[in-house]
């Protein structure tokens, strides 16, 4: 009697699985559309830790569409996917957009889950353009499918060395001490490290003399800050994070922390949220980051159509290079004329747009996929704003080094 | 020994039949379900495997751990470390790395039961030496350090079935992940009905009467841990040829510890087949939350508009809770007994 009864359930159990699969299973193919529409699959972490980061990327993608439809560029539809920043949601996900017809990937902002996407693409032969990711091993493992215009971490640290001693000869004012603060997750240390064991390579005017790690998720600086303090570092050089860099810089306001200037080389600094939180305490500060570049006609509609859809937030790097990637996607697709995956490939291969929004001449790829450098900029918070200082083709302004002193703000 | 006989005897007749019906559609699996589905489900199967190995030391042996990816992640790097530094494939690659995540948890668990160190302070101080394995990894340039370790893939290694080395097709990784956590659920079910087992059930309940009578409570924990890291060393061999980059904020993360034990939680800590049923409740649940979603708005009951990014997380972990709230013993428990899958008396 009790193995009838579990037989009932199980045939029940069966046909609500079976319909429940062939669901499931279908629900992809409404998405089918005319080979005219270049299909592109949009993934990026829309949740997890990551969330506000890949909301922010899909912003310049979101605005991409209607300002290449005016330059003449075919049409795209976007198919979104959500990392949940984790690895293997980035791997499942991307299998999902490209079983639902996605002709193209692009994403995934973070290296990590960018690589896991690469593993699909590279599998099923669709090409991936990256928006955002600088782990050099991307582009550098013979992947085909993988095309990228973001610079690379060491190019990130190479320029920042090189920009420092451009704004320092520009401005006749040249550190001799500084101290390098840093989150002391991954990220940071690792940047942190990197940019300690080469300040001597780049041959730098001045002697790192302190270098202090601090707790990714502390929200006390002091500490950090009097040791800051009391290294009298003539100017201070941060990787951080948003809420850390806020916290620092009321920190270092609070104990009157004087400097010749404060140098960012990460996130954090110029944040929307960062401008808001610090007002005119956030002035001054030069990040040392990825950019965008203001002179460019693209980057001029970008940014105006920026400021009618979003006109409480500044544009920043994470909407500019999401910007390049659907450009780049759209650009090969008008060359190629075709869906197919080979042609786009090859359109990809032969890429050569000048009229983009990223800093740097254009986008080109090597052989390798990598667009070979994609300078980094010099970027000033000033009254709330950014002020492009560098490199000198796409300032916009001229430095205030040294920074003012925080009592006559 | 394991007999075949031994697997199904425990199995009412309707289990039997319910188990030959998924092991059929889970074989054929890659034939109806597309390379996604076979995605999801090579992702359950390898927290199934975790889950398993986590669910030996908390289930069976009563020692809750939350840094279980710390022996994934060490047979990850090793296998990976050796496959790219010399060769060694990753069938013979399995050893050290076992032997390895073997050591790591003998070193944890003998620095943890030497010194008494019990319940949520054992778990904290698993938490640690994953933090402190990250951390040395991170400083260690040729496994990559924080840049991350990457094992190169040919055109040639994404097809085919080469099990020497674990390239090939998707097809491939799906099968085997499959039968290592079979395997998994086989060796516990052998290691629960041993004269091991019985020890470890007896420290799990009382562990002082347990010694009390004779049994020898710091060699059996030692035990129950250096199996179960071994087996989540294998599952980090498997996982470092699967996904080939491995970083370690990402392999370390106690959010990768969490997810192991969220398929044994939910499908019941200390069964047999708890793990794997959970996980495969837990993870297509996720899916099934984002397709009603997208068919919601499909059918412009939600503005297709509406960004609802976040949401599957949120209803996924409300019906964790509910799950966790209503059924404290784990799902599986409760299905076996409302459908009658288990003969009485046999581990569930």
């Amino acid at each position: 009697m009790n193995t009838r009864r579990a037989s009932a359930v199980n045939r029940r159990t069966l046909l609500a699985g079976v319909g429940a699969s062939a669901v499931a299973a279908a629900v992809p193919l409404r998405r089918g559309l005319a080979a005219s529409t270049l299909k592109v699959g949009v993934l990026l972490p829309r949740s997890g830790p990551q969330a506000q980061l890949g909301i922010e990327c899909q912003i310049g993608a979101d605005l991409a569409l209607p300002i290449l439809k005016t330059e003449g560029y075919p049409d795209l539809e976007f198919m979104l996917g959500d990392t949940e920043t984790k690895v293997d949601v980035a791997r499942a996900q991307c299998e999902k957009l490209i079983d639902a017809g996605a002709h193209a990937i692009i994403g995934c902002f973070d290296s990590g889950q960018t690589m896991a996407a690469a593993q699909v693409c590279e599998q099923k032969n669709v090409p991936l353009v990256v928006n955002i990711a600088a782990v050099p091993k991307l582009t550098e493992l013979g992947y085909k499918w993988v095309f990228r215009n973001f610079p690379t971490g060491p190019m990130i640290v190479g320029d920042a060395f090189k920009n420092q001693k451009r704004l320092f000869g520009a401005t006749g004012a040249t550190p001799k001490t500084v101290a390098l603060l840093h989150v002391n997750d991954t990220f940071g240390s690792s940047l942190a490290g990197a940019l300690f064991a080469l300040t001597p390579k780049f041959k730098m005017p001045y002697k790192i003399v302190e270098k202090i790690p601090y707790d990714p998720y502390g929200r006390d600086f002091s500490a950090e800050v009097r040791k800051v303090k009391a290294a009298k570092p003539d100017a201070l050089w941060t990787v951080s994070r948003l809420n850390d860099a806020i916290a620092i810089t009321k920190e270092l306001v609070r104990q009157r922390v004087e400097l010749m200037g404060i140098l960012s080389t990460g996130p954090g600094w110029y944040d929307n949220a960062y401008l808001k939180a610090t007002g005119k305490f956030g002035d001054d500060v030069v990040n040392l980051i990825p950019w965008y570049d203001e002179n460019k006609p693209m980057t001029q509609k970008l940014k105006a159509a920026f400021a009618k859809a979003h006109p409480d937030l500044l544009m920043t790097t994470n909407q500019s290079f999401s910007f390049d990637a659907v450009l780049i996607a759209a650009d090969a697709f008008k060359r190629a004329e075709s869906t197919k995956n080979t042609a786009l490939q090859t359109a990809l291969r032969q890429t050569d747009i000048t009229n983009n929004v990223t800093l740097g001449k254009g986008i080109r790829f090597n052989e390798k996929g990598q667009v070979p450098y994609v300078p980094c900029g010099a970027v000033q918070n000033r009254g709330g704003k950014h002020v492009v200082l560098l490199p000198q083709e796409a300032a916009t302004g001229k430095p205030i080094w040294p920074m003012r002193p925080w009592r006559e703000r | 020994m394991i007999r075949p006989g031994d697997l199904v005897r425990p199995l009412s007749p309707a289990g039997v039949w319910l188990g030959a019906l998924v092991l059929l559609v889970l074989l054929l699996l890659p034939y109806w379900g597309g390379s996604y589905v076979m995605t999801v489900a090579t992702t359950v199967f390898y927290l199934a495997l975790v889950g398993q190995s986590w669910n030996l030391m908390l289930g069976f042996a009563g020692l809750l751990s939350i840094g279980h990816a710390l022996f994934v992640g060490i047979g990850a790097y090793t296998s990976a470390y050796l496959f790219t530094a010399i060769g060694l494939p990753p069938v013979i690659g399995v050893l050290p790395a076992i032997a390895l995540a073997v050591l790591m948890g003998l070193l944890m668990g003998y620095l943890g039961f030497r010194f008494a160190i019990g319940g949520v302070y054992f778990a904290l101080l698993t938490i640690a030496f994953a933090e402190l394995v990250r951390i040395v990894i991170d400083h260690v340039s040729w496994l990559g350090a924080t840049e991350g370790f990457f094992l190169q893939v040919s055109e040639a290694d994404r097809h085919g079935i080469d099990l020497v080395n674990l390239r090939g097709a998707p097809e491939m990784y799906y099968y085997l992940i499959m039968a290592l956590a079979l395997g998994a659920l086989v060796l516990c079910r052998y290691l629960l009905r041993s004269r091991l087992g019985y020890y470890w059930q007896a420290i799990r309940d009382d562990e002082s009467a347990a010694e009390a009578l004779g049994v020898d409570v710091l060699r059996y924990k030692m035990y129950a841990v250096a199996i179960s890291s071994g087996m989540a060393g294998v599952a980090g061999v498997f996982y470092a040829f699967y996904q080939n980059s491995l970083f370690p904020e990402i392999v370390f993360n106690i959010e990768r510890s969490i997810e192991a034990t969220l398929g044994s939680i939910v499908g019941g800590v200390g069964t047999l087949f708890g793990p794997i049923f959970g996980t495969f409740i837990l993870t297509p649940l996720g899916e099934i939350v984002t397709e009603a979603i997208d068919l919601l708005k499909h059918w412009h009951v939600i503005d297709p508009e509406t960004k609802l990014d976040g949401l599957k997380l949120l209803v996924w972990s409300f019906i964790v809770v509910l799950i966790v709230l209503f059924k404290p013993n784990g799902l599986w428990p409760w299905v076996c007994e409302k459908l009658r899958l288990i003969r009485p008396g046999e581990e569930r």
